[in-house]
């Protein structure tokens, strides 16, 4: 069977954005082939794409804990959006008199140390906590993407040097070296989210590279090599697209080891400054609390405890839907 | 079934979360039962293996945080190393057992030269070291000697602080030794009482051993040093031929346990009769487990200084208004429980010099936002430490919020910036700030070793970096006035002087807190922060 026989490989880019890119492509190969392969080619652009999208939503619909958690996640990205105009309290006043009281109609959730209202300031944490996890995650996901893919492709010594630095930042725990990075650039959200991006990045470049490797092999990369297209124009629209569901599972999880990373760091208290609410800054400060008033623990923890959860959930159910064996039908 | 497990998962989660992140300063039993069992295996002679029964009549055990620094008093100057320290050796001067006011202890009586700069002082005849050795004036002179210079190192911490003012030391006779003085320093009285650089070691340990006395202290106490288990205990045995009233029971053991839980835990377990590093957080588990909490006032101070070489906070009215925003009072009460008193005056009560007239800028927030609206404040920057401090156990971080939210409440946003206590340290004495949060605790309860801080030209002590002539004159004159009535007015004036002034706006004295067994009863907890246990008797 020689290569050109079989010009579209089972994993055609999935995305339907990327349609009129692959059809500059298919030109280009049309050209190049003996000839009638063109239209059966485009059969296939159109049908699979939606097919595999529509399938994989129908999957993640009948995963009801994905579900659920995706629900929960829209919630919560409304809560960061519209959190601060809907807060009972304004999160960081304080209320010297009115400190450490239990949960009741006037604190939901009681209040801290300060006489902070713990709902207030668990609704107000809910902005920080998706931000910086979001952020955290873009970052390591460009850097690990770009490091993974040009590592994964170009093989040599290239793959050999990008491997050995993921390698040796991999072999430090990551929280610690978050930690050190803290410590190098100073405390605050802003160097936070530098901090758990970058330990991150070897994950994702680990992923990447990983896939890129076996889809390197395929024919229909060969082939994109014969027309002459250059590297990065095939890592990106040929290579890339197909690594996709393996990369947003990996996001999706990212993001719940972010939340948490966040909760670390505020808990050692290197996170906001303060009085800003934050889950593990306000943790951390409630930790001399445990016995006397666990409700300022309760909370806060609780808040982290879901958000975590839920992402690991609909990252599951992503792997599942995004897996065509493991699909739920 | 999916639903069973996801919601198994959920609780497992939520327990574990609050579990691990909470518990992350927090108990850890293992720690005590492995301490508890070394600890019998450790425990001198004695048929005193089964705890609680047999060692009620002749062991008494104290946990405290962190071993020792060391056992020389000359070397160390830590609270941990003083507490066992006070127990093994004697000065020359000792407390009254409820103030700092100096009583005779190695030494029977003193006199001084009329131009106050010779100390007389007889020494009690027949003491001898714990190796044997006679205790006279020869040990007195080495003892000193070693702490001045050329001998002194830069390792021995107190030192200056003690004998700074020191000329020399003359041998009259074997019971008679004169110190002389520099200058006229009322506070050397009070410096002989101390429990660091002030005791005395047999002259023979150390010069015999290399250094063997930071390992194993040769005194003159009712205690004498047995052994030192690294991360363990230290253990003194009764001096039976203790010169005055014999101690009560025959062995002390001091137990190291870092973890305050784990230490409240072996107080409610009976395997310690005397705990102390606890903070409020712990006082219903102590006293639910049947154990007495100790609490009184300590020789502390907790303070907010304003940086008064700043443009804002150069005008004393900025000060003032700054300090009518803050409710102290509330502040004291919500945040430390009752486990701190409100302070009025730099100086806790027990110190001389004390004065109950003196009062700082009252709480009125209407004055306040006046007062600040005419010196254009709006913005402060505030620098603060994250860890509780024995003067503060709330924590630097909790206090500097808890004050931004007063400041909020009359217009003026307060940036925090907080730093570990090493870092914050290096931050105060850079001096890049508005505001900063410190304290003092006493060395010698001399009102001169508080009420110097404001006069000191070293930023890092006087952290407020007011250098007002008058002032100083005055902490010069006080010095030099022979402790009495006349001393005591002196410094009730210049509290006055720094209170108008707003320099510092002391916020609490912290508590000294203890826990300890219902059987016990006899030790002194002294205001100094340390503890005698020649008394200390276990019931039963």
């Amino acid at each position: 069977m020689s290569k050109w026989d079989s010009p579209v490989a089972p994993g055609t880019p999935p995305e339907p954005a990327s349609e009129g890119l692959v059809a500059d492509e298919t030109m280009a190969l049309g050209e190049l082939l003996p000839d009638g392969s063109i239209p059966e080619f485009d059969e296939t652009l159109h049908e699979k794409p939606e097919n595999q999208w529509l399938e994989m939503w129908r999957s993640l619909k009948a995963n009801r804990a994905a579900l659920v958690s995706l629900i929960f996640i829209a919630f919560l990205a409304l809560l960061a959006v519209i959190g601060p105009y809907i807060t009972p309290y304004n999160p960081i006043e304080t209320n010297m008199a009115n400190a450490l009281k239990p949960p009741s109609a006037q604190h939901w959730f009681g209040t801290d140390q300060l006489g902070m209202d713990i709902f207030s300031r668990v609704i107000a944490g809910t902005r920080v906590s998706l931000t910086v996890g979001l952020l955290a995650v873009s970052i390591a996901l460009t850097v690990g993407i770009i490091l993974g893919a040009v590592a994964g492709y170009a093989g040599g010594w290239v793959d050999t040097v990008i491997m050995r630095v993921m390698d040796m930042m991999l072999s430090v725990p990551s929280i610690l070296l978050a930690i050190t990075l803290m410590a190098a650039l100073g405390k605050g959200i802003d160097k936070a989210v530098v901090a758990i991006g970058l330990v991150s990045i070897p994950e994702y470049a680990r992923i990447v590279r990983g896939s890129i490797l076996s889809i390197k092999e395929n024919d229909y990369v060969a082939a994109a090599h014969v027309v002459g297209l250059s590297d990065s124009r095939i890592i990106l629209r040929h290579v890339l697209p197909n690594a996709l569901s393996v990369i947003i599972v990996r996001a999706t999880l990212g993001i719940s080891s972010a939340v948490l990373d966040t909760a670390a760091l505020g808990f050692l208290g290197l996170g906001v400054q303060p009085p800003q609410a934050e889950w593990g800054d306000m943790l951390g400060r409630a930790r001399g609390f445990i016995f006397q008033a666990p409700h300022t623990l309760l909370f806060p923890g609780m808040a982290i405890t879901a958000t975590v959860l839920a992402f690991n959930l609909l990252g599951d159910g992503l792997r599942d839907a995004l897996d065509p064996k493991a699909r739920i039908k | 079934m999916k639903k069973t497990v996801l919601l198994l998962m959920l609780t497992l989660t939520v327990a574990l979360a609050a579990g691990l992140l909470a518990g992350c300063g927090g108990t850890s039993e293992t720690t005590a039962t492995t301490a508890a069992t070394s600890d019998t295996t450790v425990a001198p002679g004695e048929s005193t293996t089964t705890a609680a029964e047999a060692a009620a009549a002749d062991t008494f055990t104290y946990a405290q945080g962190a071993d020792p620094r060391g056992l020389d008093p000359a070397l160390v100057d830590d609270g941990e190393s003083a507490k066992i320290i006070v127990n093994v050796y004697e000065g020359l001067l000792k407390y009254a057992d409820d103030s700092t006011a100096v009583e005779p202890s190695l030494a029977e009586s003193w006199e001084i030269s009329d131009d106050g700069l010779s100390y007389t002082f007889k020494l009690r005849q027949g003491v001898k070291f714990h190796d044997g050795t006679d205790f006279n004036a020869e040990a007195v002179k080495f003892n000193i000697d070693r702490q001045l210079p050329p001998q002194v190192t830069p390792d021995m911490g107190y030192a200056g602080f003690v004998f700074g003012s020191v000329k020399d030391v003359v041998v009259d006779d074997d019971y008679t030794v004169t110190i002389n003085l520099t200058q006229k320093n009322t506070a050397f009285l009070a410096n002989l009482a101390m429990c660091l650089a002030a005791p005395i070691v047999s002259p023979k340990a150390l010069t015999d051993g290399n250094n063997s006395v930071m390992e194993a202290p040769v005194g003159t106490g009712p205690y004498k040093f047995v052994k030192w288990s690294k991360g363990e205990n230290v253990v003194l045995e009764r001096n039976d031929d203790y010169w005055g009233e014999k101690a009560k029971t025959k062995n002390v053991i001091f137990r190291f346990i870092s973890d305050n839980s784990a230490r409240v835990l072996a107080l409610n377990n009976d395997e310690v009769d005397m705990i102390d590093g606890i903070d409020a957080t712990v006082v219903n588990q102590i006293t639910q487990g049947g154990d007495k909490l100790f609490q009184a006032e300590g020789m502390n101070v907790n303070y907010m200084a304003y940086n008064t070489t700043t443009e804002m906070f150069k005008d004393q009215a900025a000060r003032v208004a700054f300090s009518q925003a803050i409710n102290r009072e509330e502040l004291v009460t919500s945040l430390y429980q009752g486990y701190s008193d409100m302070a009025e005056t730099i100086l806790p009560t027990f110190v001389p010099g004390y004065d109950a007239t003196v009062k700082q800028v009252a709480y009125d927030v209407e004055k306040a936002k006046a007062g600040l609206a005419a010196a254009g404040i709006t913005k402060v920057h505030m620098i603060t430490y994250t860890n509780p401090r024995p003067y503060n156990a709330a924590t630097g971080v909790a206090l500097a919020t808890a004050i931004q939210g007063y400041l909020q409440k009359v217009g003026v946003e307060c940036t925090i910036d907080t730093f570990d206590w090493t870092t914050y340290k290096e931050k105060v004495k850079a001096g890049d700030y508005d505001i900063c949060f410190y304290g003092w605790i006493g060395d010698n309860g001399d009102p001169d070793n508080f009420m110097n801080l404001l006069a000191d030209p070293d930023p890092s002590m006087n952290v407020a970096r007011w250098q007002d002539e008058t002032y100083i004159a005055d902490i010069k004159t006080a010095l030099a006035i022979p402790n009495g009535a006349e001393r005591d007015a002196k410094y009730g004036e210049m509290e006055k002087y720094v209170a108008e002034r707003a320099i510092w706006l002391p916020i609490s004295h912290a508590q000294s807190l203890a826990g300890y067994r219902a059987e016990v009863s006899g030790f002194i907890y002294h205001v100094t922060g340390t503890v005698f246990l020649s008394k200390a008797v276990v019931a039963k």
